[in-house]
Order: C-alpha cells, then structure tokens, then sequence
C-alpha cells in the first residue's frame, strides 16, 4: 500500500495542482480513497443484485490497476482525450511477462476480437469450424455470420470431449476451438492429454489451425496443468488465447490477447489495422500494464478465493444430488432438472442473476459464476427456495 | 465519499492551475519516455532541448480532453471496471438508449463502435465485395481505402474539386455497381465541408444511380462545423434506405482514447452493419463516459466555440506567413506550405512541434495542423515562423 500510494503521488501529483492533491490525499489517506469507490459493490448495479451469469471476478481489478487508469488520465485530466499510441508497451509487458516476443503478440479489445479475428482468418466456405458443444459461441457465431460451416463435437457424461473423436472430426477443418477450461462446461482437460492432442491433430490435418482459448488458465488448481503459449510461438498452427476479464478482473476495461508464432499473428494483425491502437482504449493498455506488473500475490490469492468459493457452491449442489460438472474455473456447470429458463426467470426474481442458455442443454442444465463467498452464501439460500419447488415443466 | 472523488477531478482539473501542471509533465516526461526508448533500442524523436514541451498537433485531438465530469464519472464506475460492459450500471445498451434519446430516435437506429473506425471498417466489410467496391474520395480519412485494399475489393478514389471539397459530380458518376460510397464531411485532411442541399441532393442521386450501394457518410467533425449552410444528414439517414451517418466521441468529445463511435440509418441498414460489430466493445468506463458527455451540451458548445477562435487565429497567422488554408470546418488546417510535408514536419518535430502526416497527392505542398490549446498555437505559430522561410529547395 505505501508504495502505490507513492506511484498514485508521482504520476498524478506534479506541479501546483498536484501539490493540492497529495495534501488532499495525504489527509484522506490513499486506501481510504480508494476503498471508498468500492464500498458498495453491485448498489450501483441494481440494487442488491448478486451478478453471477457472466464468469466475471467480483472483486475486480486490484488497487494498483485502479491506480494506473487514474494516473492514465494525465496530469491534467486531457490523455483520454488523446488517441492510444501506446499498445506497444503493453505488448512489451506481455511479451516479458511470458518469456516471447512482441512479435508473437497481437491485442485484441477482450479476447472477443481476437476470437473473431482467428475465425475470419482461418475459416472459409470449405474450410469449417470445429469445436465442441456447448462450447463459448464467439467462434460459432461468427463463422456461421460468414457463411462458414460449423461441426459441433459432442461430449461426454462428464462433459469432456473424447479427444480422438474431436480430432478425427477436425480433419480437413480450418480452425479448431479449443477452450480449456471449457465454457460454459467448466471442465478441464490436463497437459499431457491436450499436448497429445494437438499434436494428433496436428499430424492427421496439418493445414488445420487449433486456437487455444486460456481465458480461465489462471483459476485452474489441477496440478497436471501447463500453458500452450511455448508451443503456440514455435507451431505456426497453434494459437492461444488470453484475457484480463477473469482472473485479472478487468472485464470492463476490454483487454485481450493472442500469443502465437510471428507469421501466424502478422496475418491477424493485419486483419485488426493497427493491432491494439484503433480498438482499444487508452485506460485499458494502463490498466494492463499495472495489471502483469503487480506482485503475482494477487492471481495466487484470487485463485485461492475462488477455490474456495467453488468447493463451497459445488458441495452445496452435490449435498442435495446435482453433482456438478468438475469446475477447474471461476463457473460451474449443474444439472437442476428443470429449463434453465425457469430456473433463471425464478433467481432472477430473488435478485440473483445467473447464466443464459447453453444448447443442447438448455433444458437441464445451467451455467453458475463464483461471486464473493458472501454473495455464493445469500445465492445458495435462493437456489434452496427456487429449487425446493417442483419443476412446472418436465425435463 | 463522493465528494472526495469529485474534489480531486475539481482540483486537477482547474484552469488556472494544470497549466502549470501540463507544461511540467510534459516536459519531464517526454524527455524521459524518450530516453527510456532510446534505451530498449528503439525508434524515438531526438530528446527536445530542456525544457520544451511537445505540442501534439498531428492527430485532430481535443487538446483539453474529455473534462472534469467525464474523468469523475469514470472514477464513479471504478467498483464496476470488473463487469462486461452489459452488467454495469449504466449498461452499453443505456449507452445505445442515452444516443437514441439524444437524436430522438429508437434504440434499433443505433450501433456502437469500438470508435468510428469500427464503424468505418464493419461497413467496409458489410457493404463490399469482390464485385461491389468502394467509392471514396482522395485525400480523405484513409481507414476505409486501406480496408478495401486489403480485401482486395474493387476501389475508386476521387480527387478533391479545385476548392479541396468533395468532388460530388464525379463520386455520384462513380457510383454505379458499388457498395460503398463513403463521404466524409467535413472532409479529413482537407477540412472542408458541404452544406445540407448538397448532401441531400448527393444522396437522392447516389440512391438513383446505384441503389444497392449503402452511402456512410463520416460526421467524425460535426460539432466542429460553423459554415451555416451545414446540417447534420442523421434525419436524412433516418428517411432513407441504405445511409448512414457515422459519429464520433474522439474529436469534439474529448475522447478519442476511449474509443467510442456510433452509426445512425433505418434498423435495416443499421442491422446490416451491426452484423460485424465486435460485442461488447465499448468499455464500462466508455459507456459511462459518453453518457456523462451526452448529458452536458454546454461543454460541447464552450469546445466549438474554443475551437473558433483558436482556428481564426491560426489560420490568421499562417495567411499572414504567406500560406493560405483550405475553408476549415474541423478541429485542424489544411494548409499550402508550398513545401513537402516531410521537410515541414521534421523541421517543426525538431522543435517540439508534431504535424500531421503526408496526404497524397498534396505532400509535396500541404500539411494538415491540428488546432491545439491558444497557447500551443501560439508557440506552435512561432516554430511556424521560423521553418516556412522562402523556400530554398523548390522543386525537390
């Protein structure tokens, strides 16, 4: 803490204003400042709403984040008023950050855009998409708006994908779409199998490009668990997908990215004009910069949290016979035997907003985020009473 | 509470004291960044003699930002910088509503940007085709022409008029068999604008000579425009099949850092476009942003009017150093410098001073300048004075 507030004092308080300002804030005290923008989290939102529908991390992006945007503003308030020009240097952290070049990076505003981006490149009218169903419908839907086919590989009881059958059905394909952990089903797939799986893949359909969505890697506790990134950089056929909007708690700010070999990421950053500088704000390249710059206690300890707060809902689920599917994420995936619609419409009434529907399993199943322990414990009490009840239509 | 976040934004924010405020950051800290560039090995401006600071003119920037309402909002949703933008309060769809309410249209006549540019590059996308190219004009904003050259779609630039305005005779003859005929007023670089008669009758003959074509027409400057004769073409969109108007929040609005644009046109035109729209692309601090500025009419207004007289007194000045200007209506000069843009630019960079690039097929003779604060224009103005001597290397 004392030393963000003297990053908060050098960047913002320079000159005759800033001397105000650090008084100002030397007699409020920095935390005091800060806290107090975070006293009432969802009041603002809607009031008493628990938002647990969209996988995000409820206690947001840490204080030195919330430092940088502000210090983003500029001495006198007029940067945001300026275009953003310094996508270089969060490609710069980025690159440290993961031991590769800035030649193996592209940004993209959340990783949406670069979901996008791959799929533009790499699908076409006989080249299709292939992934898994359900699976994160970013690549699906964009490629169907293209025209371009899309094969759904169906999963297991477990809800993991038997990995030959994925990759004999990506055969001839023109991207694969592998999130892992997977949403919205929330399971995870180890190293070593995924390993023999790309590299399976990659021998029967070498023309195939795989996109490796990591967005949930950080919230993965399963100790056979490893990044792709070193084989995206060397494989001009593999590419991974990263984000702040989970872990890092920045789903608001709009950062994502893509690490590949520099052939691969040339070709999306092209596609995207000026990778980084025309889609993304100036608060959000800050914003990333603090983020990969902040002590590593900070992903350790909201991996922790979270961990706990999903043995708590999963337990919760399992002791009254809807054993979820195995969470390695901020999510989990549950069987409530009735349409998740009625299931939603009836939380959402007791104030507690969950997931939308997940063809083909809409009609059993629903998608359920981590929020605070505090949140899990209240949502609990309402999934007691909407659950209690009989299902009005058979599932 | 809330009054500690708005006395801070009060405090910075005053007039009288971020000058002061600015000139010393800016002189620190742009030396420094460049030293640390220079450092990683990379390409960097030389350092400025101590104590200059840089004036940045070369990008058609609000020199002043998006203002003390704006920053404070943004600072209000810091609780919220974890949600999608579709969680928090206000939501990208109150963003959509607040903009449809603003023009007093629905919701279904809106679609966000990630900037205009997105808007400009989904249309590109959404409009053309290997057989339905791209009309645009030269010099105009670039962002479409490079999209279309990179599809490998079929283009047609026109030059400017005599008068630096768009030549609407020749895009109108061009229009025939296109997809998109793109039609940026004010125009970007060459600042000149058309006044309403003109884009009414432009539109209801594109529409007759090339009825598929979609017309996007780029009011990027609206709020800048003083010419009398000038009027939005958002109702025009709203009564036509297949226009569209683009905006903007990075020029008048303060905010080009924040990324935030919108198309107007008929739901159907609209829907065609929105197709290609990245989701969720405007940041939870974007939306409240632009619903903050949307709410303040007056800080446009004081901006327009700030702009004025900063651009009479430029103009004024480069006339009177022999260099007449194109008609502006924007936030920047185009300007005969009878010289290459380059040897003006560079020699301008040595002194602080950061001018447009090169727009062909005007760089050997013009510059574009953007309209700094008063006093940056006037030490730009002097830098001026010293770089456009009589010209030593005619014909270079």
């Amino acid at each position: 803490m004392a030393l963000s507030r003297r990053n908060f004092v050098r960047t913002v308080g320079i000159g005759a204003a800033g001397a105000l300002t650090t008084s100002f804030i030397g007699a409020r005290g920095r935390e005091n400042f800060i806290w107090s923008a975070l006293e009432a989290p969802l009041e603002a939102a809607a009031p008493g709403t628990i938002i647990i529908s969209s996988n995000e991390n409820p206690m947001g992006p840490g204080p030195k984040v919330l430092d940088a945007i502000k210090a983003a503003f500029g001495a006198d308030g007029s940067r945001p008023g300026r275009y953003s020009g310094t996508a270089r240097d969060l490609i710069d952290a980025l690159a440290k950050k993961h031991g590769v070049k800035p030649e193996n990076i592209v940004l993209g505003c959340g990783s949406t855009q670069i979901l996008r981006n791959v799929t533009h490149n790499f699908t076409a009218k006989d080249k299709p998409l292939v992934a898994t169903i359900p699976t994160y419908e970013e690549c699906a839907d964009y490629a169907t708006l293209m025209g371009n086919k899309v094969v759904g590989v169906p999963l297991d009881s477990e809800f993991r994908p038997d990995l030959d059958r994925f990759a004999d059905m990506a055969r001839g394909a023109g991207l694969v779409f592998y999130c892992n952990p997977s949403n919205p089903s929330s399971t995870y797939v180890g190293a070593r199998a995924t390993r023999d799986f790309l590299a399976k893949l990659n021998s029967q359909s070498p023309e195939t490009t795989i996109l490796v969505d990591e967005a949930y890697f950080e919230y993965v506790t399963n100790p056979d668990h490893e990044t792709f990134i070193p084989l995206a950089v060397q494989n001009p056929r593999v590419i991974v997908a990263r984000t702040f909007s989970k872990a890092y708690g920045m789903a608001g700010l709009r950062v994502g990215y893509a690490i590949g070999h520099a052939d691969t990421i040339k070709k999306l950053a092209e596609w995207d004009a000026g990778s980084g500088t025309s889609s993304m704000n100036v608060l959000a390249l800050q914003g990333g910069i603090a983020a990969i710059q902040q002590d590593a206690s900070f992903i350790v300890s909201e991996r922790a949290r979270n961990t706990a707060v999903r043995d708590f809902t999963m337990k919760w689920f399992a002791d009254r016979g809807m054993k979820p599917a195995d969470s390695q994420a901020n999510f989990m995936f549950v069987n409530i035997g009735r349409p998740a619609k009625e299931f939603r419409d009836a939380c959402a009434a007791k104030g507690v907003r969950v997931a939308r529907d997940f063809p083909p399993f809409e009609k059993t199943h629903c998608r359920i985020a981590f929020g605070t322990m505090e949140e899990m414990q209240q949502a609990v009490k309402v999934f007691g009473e909407v659950l209690g009840k009989p299902a009005t239509i058979a599932a | 509470m809330l009054r500690t976040r708005r006395g801070l934004f009060t405090v910075v924010g005053r007039e009288d004291s971020y000058r002061n405020t600015a000139a010393l950051f800016a002189a620190r800290g742009h030396e420094a960044y460049v030293a640390e560039l220079q450092t990683q090995g990379r390409n960097a401006r030389p350092p400025l003699p101590p104590g200059t600071q840089e004036i940045r003119i070369s990008s058609n920037e609000n020199p002043l930002g998006p203002g003390a309402k704006v920053l404070d909002a943004i600072v209000g949703k810091f609780p919220e910088a974890g949600r999608y933008p579709f969680n928090s309060t206000p939501s990208d769809a109150n963003l959509t509503a607040a903009i449809a309410t603003h023009f007093k249209i629905k919701p279904e006549n809106v679609s966000l940007g990630a900037g205009s540019q997105e808007i400009l590059r989904s249309a590109v996308r959404a409009f053309t085709g290997p057989d339905r190219g791209l009309v645009t004009a030269a010099p105009t904003f670039e962002n479409p022409t490079s999209l279309a050259k990179k599809l490998g779609h079929p283009l047609t630039e026109i030059p400017v008029d005599a008068d630096f305005r768009l030549d609407v005779e020749k895009m109108i003859a061009a229009a025939p068999g296109s997809g998109l005929v793109f039609f940026n007023n004010p125009n970007n670089p060459t600042a000149t604008v058309h006044g309403a008669k003109t884009v009414t009758d432009f539109v209801a003959r594109v529409r007759k000579a090339a009825p598929d074509a979609v017309i996007l027409i780029d009011e990027a400057y609206h709020d800048y425009v003083t010419d009398p004769s000038y009027a939005t073409a958002v109702p025009l969109a709203l009564e036509t099949p297949n226009v569209l108007v683009a905006r903007t929040f990075s020029k008048a609005y303060g905010m080009a850092g924040m990324r935030i644009g919108f198309a107007v046109g008929q739901a159907e035109t609209v829907k065609r476009l929105a197709r290609f729209k990245m989701p969720y692309n405007i940041s939870v601090f974007g939306v409240v942003a632009a619903i903050t500025a949307l709410n303040d009419p007056a800080h446009i207004e004081a901006e327009r009017n700030r702009n004025l007289e900063v651009r009479s007194f430029t103009a004024k000045a480069l006339a009177d150093l022999g260099c007449k200007c194109t008609d502006s209506h924007g936030n920047f000069l185009f300007v005969e410098i009878k010289r290459p843009a380059k040897d003006f630019r560079d020699a301008c960079a040595k002194q602080g001073v950061s001018v447009g690039r090169d727009f062909p097929p005007f760089e050997k003779t013009h510059a574009r300048i953007s309209i700094g604060t008063m006093d940056e224009m006037r030490k730009a103005v002097e830098v001026f004075r010293g770089v456009l001597k009589p010209v030593t290397t005619a014909g270079r």
